[in-house]
């Protein structure tokens, strides 16, 4: 069975620089992981700023591509593939973003990029048929498109923003979800919506997630399976709780260790 | 729409002060349609008279009524600007929007082309035209060359506003959502290129306006045809302002500074309402 | 602990209102707020977007611009005797106490140093009007400084981008530091940091008030930091204080029924049960709900909650609570 999505050493070299003085920053250095295509899991990606993880999000959706390795799509390497094939990809393959409010032009209406998801990706003619997919969509994520219909972005918090954004991440049937930060900006009573969507969309839904993230608490809570990166490589990987609870390699030990929670031990002066 | 003017009336006095001198501007102009002297013909009336109630403006050296030669000039002016304005806010548009949005070796073509174009030096190389062209100089042959030199500038304008746009995440929403990159910029992105194209707008018509009125003066254009600058020429001919004939000098030039005064106030007052900042505002976004 | 408080506020109000083109809006961002901070204390205020808490800082330093108004209360400094608010205060008064005796922590870096300056320079800039004496001496008083707060003298000739984030941050502190200030305001001190920098930074913050007994107001979205480093914790909802407490006691015992859905709903390493959030959304403060601002979304509302705003109580133990439904059960 062909994995839904394949990483086989992929690495990321950008060039920073003119052309007389230059140097290359390797943004992401042999990663190789995979997630299969029938069953439905949430891969979690932690790591600071600076450890490639946004880099690596950006390849798999398509907006970047490697410099090294292959990055496959259900079989296909994504560099090589035909335009009627990436425009493919999309549909299978969409992003949520870190900022809500910046993820909808702020002077446009929102129901109108669920619309034209609809006619370009869900198959729906305009009309009455791309307006049920939309509703549908919005249904999946605890909204309606009564509630959403001829609103503005700055009418929503910043959790309805981001559901929002789920909808219309759903309304071309994705197989896979790149989340890129997605609660860091939501407010935290309301962040567990979000989270507790992302597993209702892999248990009801088979839908596969890459959440990409650094906060850990939130990692442990929804992951099956954790990838720590650091400076572009991959440090530590396997089963979400596993890892967490009993880091092994020295910065997951740090990051674990690091994580101020609400019945944590108290802040000592430290140097 | 209405609303809006309606709101700029009430609220902003520049766009008042604008919009009534542009409006006395415009109706001069219209009001050549009724002109009971045609545009070109030379001694219909008795020359040099000063402003009476018979000729509200004078009447000028060669026998033509100031005020009804003024409506003609204006209109022909005002033509001119807005073509010359029209245009090159295309052209600006286009290679601004698509430099800005494309990158990369696109974008570094076209700068180059633009910056060539922003080092031409205007004014002798309009002369140059006029020598090469001489008779076949028409104002709307001058209006194409014009627009052709005078959309560099705000070119690179509109391509930093797209290049500060197309890092927004909304311009990824938009690209994941299946929209083109025609698409993508005309309706993502032009909202808020428009504050900067208006008021470009504006200022291309006050220099086209402006250059056209140099080179008549100089007597490089069609000087049968009445525009302000071949009034002043003229006038300059019949050496006026010695002969006392201030009139046939000082209204040309008065209707010609309210045009600019009055277009220069009405971008102002209207750029302020169409950011997209005051827009958010007023929507009740962006206080927080 | 006990003394008179270093700073004290009282019904502090203070609205945004903005007049565009014929429309009015005003949005009451700190409606009403009554707390103390006493000397030698981290008191935490928490809150989520459009809870006010940003507006209720830079309304108690002072740093009013238009459209956010001050209305109305006060909001008292021990070492500013006779002036009911920095707000109200002439501008030379405010001029003296800034960043001498009241000094900010801001959120990024960035918004304090300036990029084209070296440290040196910048601290110069900030501190050297508040310092007696001459250059000698405060670059002293600078090198002395830094050393207490084990920040590398070599930082000094460093331009702000040649620093990381964390170092960035941790000279900002010591910028703030400097004057010794009686009171800092700390406005999301470590939002953009990385989590492993973020118990530096913190560690740093906590060492530096414990050595010069200021007194810290930590403002945070971030429970996490709240419950690491404060020592009293202040929960804000929609312009209003809801709870305030010791923090171990708020933490093991909300009162507030927004409170306890807040840290119930927090996610934890090694608990994997399931956690819901809240419903609804935080409300619009131009136009917010009627009586108690929370009772949209509160499992426990009455007829009451939506008549009247519920007063702060005492509840024992320095506990103040702003629920109809507690006081009910609590003061019977």
């Amino acid at each position: 069975m062909t994995a839904l999505l394949k990483l086989d050493h992929v690495s990321k070299m950008f060039v920073r620089g003119g052309i007389l003085s230059s140097h290359r920053v390797a943004a992401v250095r042999d990663v190789s992981f995979a997630i299969a295509a029938d069953k439905a899991e949430i891969v979690t990606i932690i790591g600071e700023s600076g450890s490639g993880k946004s880099t690596l999000a950006r390849m798999i959706l398509g907006i970047q591509m490697p410099t090294a390795g292959t990055l496959e799509l259900y079989g296909r390497n994504v560099a090589k593939a035909s335009r009627a094939e990436r425009r493919a990809f999309m549909a299978m393959v969409q992003p949520i973003f870190q900022n809500p409010f910046d993820a909808f032009n702020p002077l446009k209406k929102l129901d109108r990029y669920l619309f034209m998801t609809a006619e370009r990706f869900g198959g729906a003619a305009a009309g009455e048929v791309a307006q049920t997919a939309a509703d549908v969509a919005l249904k999946k994520v605890g909204l309606s498109l009564a509630e959403v219909r001829g609103r503005f972005p700055h009418e929503l918090s910043g959790g309805q923003l981001q559901r929002v954004a789920i909808a219309r991440a759903l309304v071309s049937n994705p197989r896979l979800i790149v989340a890129d930060e997605p609660v860091s900006m939501v407010d935290a009573s309301l962040r567990m919506a979000i989270v507790n969507l992302f597993g209702r969309l892999r248990d009801e839904m088979g839908i596969s997630i890459v959440y990409i993230t650094h906060d850990l608490a939130t990692a442990y809570y929804i992951s099956d399976r954790i990838i720590i990166m650091q400076k572009g490589e991959v440090v530590e990987t396997g089963d979400a709780r596993g890892v967490l609870s009993a880091p092994q390699h020295p910065y997951s030990r740090r990051l674990r260790d690091s994580v101020l929670t609400a019945d944590g031990p108290r802040l000592v002066a430290s140097s | 729409m209405w609303g809006i003017v309606k709101d700029l009336i009430k609220y902003n006095s520049e766009f008042r002060i604008g919009a009534t001198l542009i409006l006395v501007v415009l109706t001069i102009a219209g009001l050549s349609l009724v002109s009971p002297y045609p545009a070109n013909v030379t001694y219909v009336v008795a020359p040099d008279v000063p402003p009476s109630r018979a000729h509200w403006f004078g009447t000028t050296s060669r026998g033509q009524d100031v005020f009804w030669q003024l409506t003609f000039a204006i209109r022909n002016t005002l033509v001119f600007g807005i073509l010359v304005a029209g245009l090159s806010r295309l052209l600006s548009l286009a290679i601004g929007l698509v430099a800005g949005y494309r990158g990369g070796w696109v974008d570094r073509v076209l700068m180059s082309i633009n910056d060539t174009f922003i080092v031409i030096p205007l004014f002798p190389v309009l002369i140059l035209f006029y020598f090469v062209l001489r008779d076949r100089m028409s104002t709307a042959l001058l209006a194409l060359i014009m627009a052709c030199l005078g959309w560099a500038y705000d070119a690179r304008l509109i391509r930093s506003v797209a290049m500060s746009i197309k890092s927004r995440e909304f311009t990824e929403t938009s690209i994941f959502s299946g929209m083109t990159t025609r698409e993508i910029l005309m309706q993502e992105h032009l909202p808020y290129v428009m504050p900067i194209v208006f008021s470009t707008t504006m200022n291309n018509m006050n220099w086209s306006i402006g250059l056209e009125v140099t080179l008549a003066v100089l007597g490089f254009m069609d000087i049968d045809t009445p525009t302000i600058g071949s009034m002043i020429y003229w006038a300059n001919q019949h050496t006026a302002i010695v002969a006392g004939i201030w009139w046939w000098i000082a209204f040309p030039v008065g209707l010609v500074v309210m045009t600019f005064v009055g277009l220069f106030l009405l971008a102002v007052s209207m750029n302020e309402y169409i950011d997209p900042r005051s827009r958010l505002a007023r929507m009740g976004g962006g206080v927080r | 602990m006990t003394g008179p408080p270093v700073l004290s506020v009282e019904n502090l109000q203070a609205y945004y209102r903005t007049h565009y083109f014929g429309v009015n809006r005003e949005v009451r961002a700190v409606d009403g707020i009554t707390f103390d901070v006493h000397d030698n204390e981290i008191y935490g205020l928490a809150g989520e977007s459009s809870s006010g808490k940003t507006t209720l800082i830079k309304t108690v330093a002072g740093l009013l611009k238009p459209p956010l108004q001050f209305v109305g209360g006060a909001a008292r400094f021990s070492f500013l005797p006779g002036h009911d608010a920095l707000a109200t205060a002439p501008r030379a008064v405010a001029l003296g106490v800034w960043w001498s005796r009241l000094s900010f922590i801001m959120q990024g870096s960035m918004n304090v140093l300036n990029p084209l300056r070296r440290i040196r320079r910048t601290f110069r800039d900030f501190a050297l009007r508040h310092v007696r004496g001459t250059r000698q001496e405060f670059g002293q008083r600078v090198l002395d400084h830094l050393a207490r707060v084990r920040l590398d003298p070599s930082v000094l000739d460093a331009y702000p981008h040649e620093l990381s984030g964390g170092m960035r941050q941790r000279v900002t502190i010591a910028l703030a530091t400097i004057c010794k200030p009686q009171f800092i305001i700390a406005d999301e001190p470590t939002t953009a940091l990385d989590v492993v920098i973020q118990k530096d930074v913190l560690g740093m913050i906590r060492q530096i008030q414990r050595e010069m007994g200021s007194s810290v107001l930590l403002v945070t979205h971030d429970m996490g930091v709240h419950a690491a480093l404060t020592d009293r914790l202040g929960i804000m909802y929609a312009g209003r204080l809801v709870e305030e407490a010791p923090t171990r006691k708020l933490f093991a015992a909300p009162m507030h029924p927004y409170t306890q859905h807040l840290i119930a709903s927090l996610p934890r390493i090694g608990d994997a049960g399931h956690r819901n959030s809240l419903e609804g959304s935080p409300p619009n403060l131009a136009d917010p709900p009627s009586g108690c601002r929370f009772h949209p979304r509160c499992p426990l509302a009455r007829d009451v909650c939506r008549a009247s705003a519920p007063p702060l109580i005492v509840a024992g133990g320095g506990h103040r609570v702003a629920c109809h439904v507690v006081a009910g059960a609590g003061a019977s």
